[in-house]
């Protein structure tokens, strides 16, 4: 496993803290140089009651790039995922232990501000999930609820066109995103969860409900994203993360990272007999 | 073990590899022996069965194609399958430079430079194919390294002969009295004997090639390839 840069204080200020949510969001903070770290775990687990989902797991995430999570189910990929955005407090019985930095600013310190954090942390889900709104409704709703100043229209559009789906629906903004296939109404959800602006796309395998060409779409879609955003998605497609991403994490049962590398070093020459067995479909 | 059908078709490969690797090497120890005893039966076999290699070689070369699309190989496996892959390209050279040595036999009209020991060089070379083969049957990543070792040496045994070859044909004394037939026959009795040499020393080095990819099929390691 590579050596990472050690968590620091984030330099330019506190935007996840509480009293300050506006603060720094949106400042484009996240422009530093490519390849520097902007989640790191370390010795983070996770427990649903008396089970334990996620055993300390230490890893860097580098900003601008997609890593991808893969191992078995009940391995803690998800869990691990939704550790970043704090989703794991919403679950009855979670308890989350050791340190998770986004930026140098540990997100479950007291004065971190959920809501501040999922705008910069955005999440797709395995199924599209649109709101019975309008396409246009639909992307704009993180902007009116979290009371973002701007030129709404020019960020749906502009959102839209970064999801690859303006083309489709320049001419049916006022249609129901339920209205659309459900390749479209993911990338209505990708859509909606850049609108307003994150750092951070967390998606739980955001292409397993869609055809071939579908998430070839979504495939796409999530290198180009890359460019702007720092994306990490859990995948049972091995081959859809070899595809897509730039480090792969292999989570193997009882919630343990057992090798975090660059993905081709991942699929071609893992160092660890596990990972090699499991992604060779030897060990199930 | 989850994917049994995948792992069978793995190791089908690798036997089916090594099956056609001791048919290529029947065909050099062929060539070898025709050429030493000047047996143009036997060379003739050899060149006769080259599309039996030929096939073999298409018909695996379409089995790693299809591991490849159909079950999208990674790690050790498709180390393994890129491997066998370019080692199947190496063998089938082998093969045609043993039906080379079945060609040279039939042109040889009389014997000349007989100080130039080719039946050493081409002992040598079988042996390091062989022990090549048997590196990549066995895994065996030490064995590769020695094989690459004993190139070497066969490349100095094929470059002194060569030299013979030239030496001799320079100290050759002509009367003037010699007819352009005699003449052309002694450029052709000399190109076929540096020939054969170089054919042989490339036996060699894809003797080496097989072990480079073998070393690199277990170990992940591109140190022998070039």
């Amino acid at each position: 496993m590579s050596e990472d840069t050690q968590a620091t204080e984030d330099p330019d200020g506190d935007p996840l803290v509480r009293t300050d949510v506006s603060a720094g969001l949106d400042d484009g903070s996240s422009g530093t140089a490519s390849g520097e770290t902007v989640v790191r775990a370390e010795d983070v687990s996770v427990w649903y009651g008396e089970e334990q989902a996620l055993s300390d797991v230490t890893m860097s995430v580098p900003e601008n790039s997609v890593t991808a999570i893969i191992g078995p189910s009940g391995c803690g990929k998800s869990t691990f995922l939704r550790c970043i955005n704090r989703m794991n407090d919403r679950i009855d019985g979670a308890s989350v232990d050791g340190d998770l930095y986004l930026r140098g600013k540990n997100v479950y310190d007291d004065d971190v501000d959920p809501v501040a954090l999922r705008r910069r942390v955005g999440m797709v889900f395995q199924k599209p999930n649109p709101f019975p709104k309008s396409v246009y409704d639909n992307v704009a709703y993180g902007l009116n609820i979290q009371d973002v100043e701007g030129d709404h229209d020019a960020i749906v559009e502009e959102s839209l066109k970064r999801a690859a789906l303006w083309d489709e629906v320049e001419d049916r903004l006022d249609e129901s995103g339920l209205e659309l296939s459900g390749g479209q109404q993911q990338r209505l959800c990708i859509a909606r969860a850049i609108a307003v602006d994150p750092e951070i796309i967390l998606m739980d395998e955001p292409a397993s409900a869609l055809d071939p060409v579908a998430t070839s779409q979504i495939e796409d879609l999530i290198e180009e994203l890359a460019e702007d955003y720092t994306v990490l998605i859990v995948t049972h497609n091995m081959q859809q993360a070899a595809r897509i991403s730039d480090r792969t994490a292999v989570f193997l049962t009882g919630g343990e990272l057992v090798e975090y590398d660059d993905t081709d070093t991942i699929f071609e020459n893992p160092a660890h007999q596990r990972v090699e067995d499991y992604i060779t479909g030897k060990f199930g | 073990m989850p994917r049994e059908g995948f792992q069978e078709q793995l190791d089908d490969l690798r036997e089916d590899v090594l099956f056609m690797s001791e048919v290529v090497l029947e065909r050099l120890r062929m060539g070898l022996d025709a050429l030493e005893r000047k047996d143009e039966a036997q060379a003739e076999e050899v060149i006769e069965r080259d599309d039996d290699v030929n096939r073999m070689y298409l018909e695996l070369e379409q089995e790693c194609i299809d591991l490849l699309a159909l079950q999208q190989p990674v790690a050790g496996d498709l180390r393994f399958v890129a491997a066998t892959f370019k080692i199947l390209t190496d063998l089938e050279r082998i093969g045609d430079l043993a039906t080379n040595l079945g060609g040279y036999t039939l042109d040889a009209e009389r014997e000349v430079f007989p100080e130039v020991d080719v039946q050493a060089i081409g002992t040598a070379t079988i042996e390091m194919v062989e022990d090549a083969m048997a590196a990549y049957a066995e895994r065996d990543a030490e064995a590769c390294y020695a094989i690459a070792d004993r190139d070497d040496d066969v490349d100095e045994r094929c470059r002194e002969a060569s030299k013979l070859v030239v030496r001799d044909l320079i100290e050759t004394e002509l009367t003037g009295d010699e007819t352009d037939p005699e003449i052309e026959a002694l450029m052709t009795d000399v190109s076929r004997v540096l020939l054969t040499i170089r054919d042989l020393e490339r036996v060699g080095d894809h003797a080496v090639n097989v072990a480079a990819r073998t070393l690199y099929m277990v170990e992940n390691d591109d140190d022998l390839l070039y």
